[in-house]
């Protein structure tokens, strides 16, 4: 078999997979289909189990890739250790005594604690001082009618968010903006990620995007 | 195509050890950037050199050639290629194929030769190529383009490119502290300082802190709260984890809250997530509520009173594997041992709470799980940022029954339930049991121990002669003399006041109100008395996390309670207080020897039913960190306020110059 049918032949597998499990899906949460005839209900269970299994299979699949990546971040270490890259070393050890750390000390997690929760929670509140200091630089570059826009609604919403009641009308303005400009975006911000979602899967199924594949064809 | 530009010739050589091939089958369009020298740190004069790694093992040498390789990112074909340790005639037809593609795409054929110099006449033309630096030179951005990049570097204060004065190398040679950087830096101390002044001091007190009972025009929060209350023993819930170490400052008070909202009620919490940190999370977060309990016979047991059900991979996939596999999810902990739970379906979930970090994990539960479980109902939770989007998936999905929002509705939901539970102990360090022979009864505030039923009336001292205090809690209002079972002894009689003031108040440090202010207390609230100032305007009062505190006399009321002892071994504090909502009941402090008492709800105030119990989380720290937002917030309006205020006006200035030129 070539090199192209080989290829062919992995988008068809693609492809049928993804039919067979849209049309399981469809058909097996969707036993008023066969209306109430008799054994529809038996019919319909029989029509999800394809794509149930199927499902099943990614999520072991995804399990696995995870130790996959585990196994290949360490590889890239140890590479990078026999270049003598330090931070590489820090990384094998800090991945060896956490190791050690759960196993003997029967799953504490206060390693967790300790380090990863103050590290991230303090790397959040650095986007705070960024945000304020960016905010106050906006119109250094942008002085136009768009960038007083940003401002102003910037010290609405951080005027409204205030407990102060002397800044009450202030906050109404902001749960306006909160609840119609804000909502209204986010809600198509939903609608395109829905389309967005519709069409990549489409893609998928029609062999246009083949990320699955080994190689190119 | 110019002659004198070769692409392929210029193609940057590997770095890599020379056995490995170079990855090939991909057709390079533009000729790879040259790479950066490497930099290197000024050895120290007399500094003795790095010593040499020792030599690795035989096995430690197979990873690194595979880390190597890995790094390297070869395709399968390329690791083919470049093996010789078999015959060919030992390999398959597949095998066979691939190195053949290997050994081809490593010799770039006159066809993908000539497709490559078609896409470069067609992307670098000769004028281009005849400039200096060629190809490379001619990758620039436009004028607009480089507007933008100056513009967001600004912004965010970015590094200088390569070709600015000490760009482009990690360590250069920039000067210690630059003017430019003066308003950044001033600007984050204004912040920084702002935010700390709550913690260092209490007098920094403005704004109002969150109320005690949620909005009426926002019935989510109010209907999380009463389902969660509506709970009975037994009752199954579902929760799912869906937060990491990041969102854990704003999102853990609102978990631990439910959390322990889900055990008083004595139902059974079920953990889930499909993020594995997060159920490492929760396991941490229910040691901090055993920490609250002083007795380990009273902490919650992992696999009967809560369960941690195990990881589940694949996102979406994993929570639509809960949905549709509920048996076989809940039947293994996250430990992976058997919980002993037979569940046919979600539906026998009482409910669902959702603690998420991002919007899109309340969607994926509202469509993978909430749509799978008949009649089921999601509560969620979820911070700030997530809150525009969450706030329209809870409007618009009819399985999301409530959402919660934010600290500020942690602290509301808080109070609420101390208000619901009553005066509640906070975590504090072990106590020794009070045993009535050996309890430091003064004999002028303990009546003796007599065989009377409760509640005993006692003259009460006066306030200049209590010196002593004790550690148990007092509050307590019986609902009726009747409901209360026999009484066997009476153990002792204490002094309380009653917060009568509608507004709250301040319990401070000292008996003055120069004096620092420890927490805030409403109406209702009671306190031991442990003693009082000279003339009586100031009772000092035992507080719950250990600290004596004093309020002044005339926002309190002074009562008296008297502490018996039931026939089932159990202790109760009983007075006739004006709160009805409340009765504690001091389970076995002295029988039993537990050093903390269980505090239960008034509903049925018969010692040995199932009754709600409670231990309320640390909440000291909840009121600074409040401050500290209201301040922090306030700095950075003002920070970007008068920020831009400077920099509108020097652009117009700068206008108005280039205009008087022109």
């Amino acid at each position: 078999m070539g090199l192209g049918s080989r290829a062919g032949l992995s988008a068809f597998v693609a492809f049928m997979v993804g039919v067979v499990t849209i049309l399981s899906l469809l058909l097996g949460d969707n036993p008023a289909l066969f209306g109430d005839q008799p054994g529809s209900d038996e019919l319909a269970r029989r029509l999800a189990l394809p794509g149930d299994v199927l499902l099943r299979l990614v999520v072991i699949v995804v399990a696995v890739s995870i130790v996959i990546g585990i196994a290949n971040l360490l590889f890239v270490h140890i590479g990078r250790l026999a270049r003598r890259k330090f931070i590489s070393a820090v990384l094998l050890a800090s991945f060896g005594f956490t190791i050690y750390w759960y196993v003997t000390r029967q799953g504490d997690t206060s390693l967790l604690e300790a380090v990863q929760v103050p590290i991230e929670s303090s790397l959040a509140a650095l986007l705070f001082l960024s945000l304020a200091l960016g905010g106050a630089r906006v119109m250094r570059k942008r002085a136009d009618i768009w960038g007083m826009l940003f401002v102003a609604v910037a010290l609405v919403v951080l005027l409204g968010s205030l407990p102060l009641a002397e800044l009450a009308p202030v906050k109404a303005w902001s749960d306006w903006l909160m609840s119609a400009p804000v909502s209204a975006g986010a809600r198509a911000l939903l609608l395109g990620i829905a389309l967005g979602a519709v069409v990549a899967g489409v893609r998928a199924l029609l062999g246009q995007d083949r990320a699955y594949r080994a190689y190119r064809g | 195509m110019s002659e004198e530009f070769n692409w392929l010739e210029y193609a940057e050589p590997e770095e890599s050890a020379p056995e490995l091939p170079q990855r090939s089958g991909r057709r390079r369009i533009l000729p790879r950037l040259p790479s950066l020298p490497r930099p290197r740190l000024p050895r120290l004069p007399g500094k003795p050199r790095k010593p040499r790694m020792p030599r690795l093992p035989k096995l430690a040498l197979l990873w690194r050639r595979r880390g190597e390789a890995a790094l390297e990112q070869p395709s399968a074909t390329d690791l083919l290629g470049g093996h010789d340790e078999r015959s060919l005639d030992e390999l398959d037809d597949r095998l066979l194929s691939l190195r053949e593609r290997s050994v081809a795409s490593s010799q770039p054929s006159a066809d993908s030769r000539q497709a490559l110099y078609d896409v470069d006449d067609v992307l670098v033309t000769p004028e281009i190529l005849e400039k200096p630096g060629g190809v490379i030179s001619a990758v620039a951005l436009s004028k607009a383009q480089q507007q933008q990049v100056e513009l967001l570097r600004d912004i965010v204060g970015g590094a200088p490119q390569a070709d600015e004065p000490g760009g482009g190398r990690l360590f250069r040679s920039a000067p210690v502290f630059s003017l430019s950087a003066v308003p950044r830096v001033v600007g984050t101390g204004i912040l920084l300082l702002m935010a700390s002044l709550p913690f260092v001091s209490s007098d920094f007190s403005e704004g109002e802190l969150p109320p005690s009972d949620f909005a009426e025009d926002r019935p989510g929060p109010t209907t999380v709260y009463n389902l969660l209350d509506n709970l009975s023993a037994d009752d199954f819930v579902l929760i799912g984890f869906e937060y990491g170490p990041t969102s854990a400052g704003e999102l853990d008070p609102i978990a631990d809250l439910m959390l322990r909202h889900i055990v008083a009620q004595r139902a059974v919490p079920l953990i889930v997530s499909s993020n594995p940190i997060a159920i490492a999370r929760a396991q941490n977060i229910i040691r901090e509520i055993n920490r609250s309990v002083a007795s380990t016979e009273l902490s919650l047991e992992r696999g009967a009173d809560y369960h941690i059900l195990r990881y589940l991979p694949g996102g979406s996939l994993g929570l639509r594997e809960l949905s549709e596999n509920f048996a076989d999810v809940v039947r293994v902990s996250a430990k992976g041992e058997l919980t002993g739970l037979e569940f046919a379906s979600l539906s026998e979930m009482s409910l669902i709470v959702l603690i998420a970090e991002y919007a899109e994990d309340m969607r994926n539960w509202a469509e993978q799980v909430i749509s799978e479980a008949d009649g089921a109902r999601l509560l969620a939770a979820t911070g700030y940022a997530a809150a525009p989007i969450a706030q329209v998936y809870a409007d618009t999905m009819d399985g999301i029954t409530g959402l919660v929002v934010g600290y500020r509705d942690a602290y509301t939901y808080g109070e609420k339930l101390e208000l619901n539970f009553g005066e509640l102990p906070q975590a504090q360090p072990e106590v020794e049991p009070a045993l009535p022979e050996t309890a430091p009864v003064s004999p002028v505030e303990r009546a003796p121990a007599t065989a009377q039923p409760p509640p005993t009336e006692t003259a009460i001292p006066s306030a200049t002669q209590l010196t002593t205090a004790t550690p148990e809690p007092t509050v307590t209002s019986p609902p009726t003399a009747t409901q209360l079972p026999t009484a066997t002894a009476t153990l002792e009689t204490i002094r309380i006041v009653e917060v009568t003031s509608p507004q709250q108040v301040r319990i401070r440090r000292g008996p003055t109100t120069a004096d620092d202010i420890l927490q805030l207390a409403r109406a209702g609230d009671s306190f031991e008395v442990t003693g009082a100032n000279g003339d009586g305007s100031w009772y000092s009062i035992a507080l719950s996390n250990g600290l004596e505190g004093w309020i002044a006399a005339f926002l309190v009321e002074e009562r008296t309670v008297t502490v018996v002892e039931f026939q089932s071994g159990q202790a109760s504090a009983s007075a006739n207080l004006s709160d009805e909502r409340v009765f504690l009941w001091l389970e076995s402090i002295v029988s039993l020897g537990k050093t903390r008492p269980r505090f239960y709800q008034s509903d049925s105030p018969v010692p040995g039913d199932e009754l709600e119990y409670i231990w309320m989380r640390d909440r000291s720290r909840e009121v600074p960190r409040l401050r500290a937002m209201t301040f922090g917030t306030l700095a950075a309006t003002l920070l970007i306020a008068v920020g831009n205020v400077f920099y509108a006006l020097a652009a117009l200035r700068r206008r108005g110059r280039d205009a008087q030129s022109e």
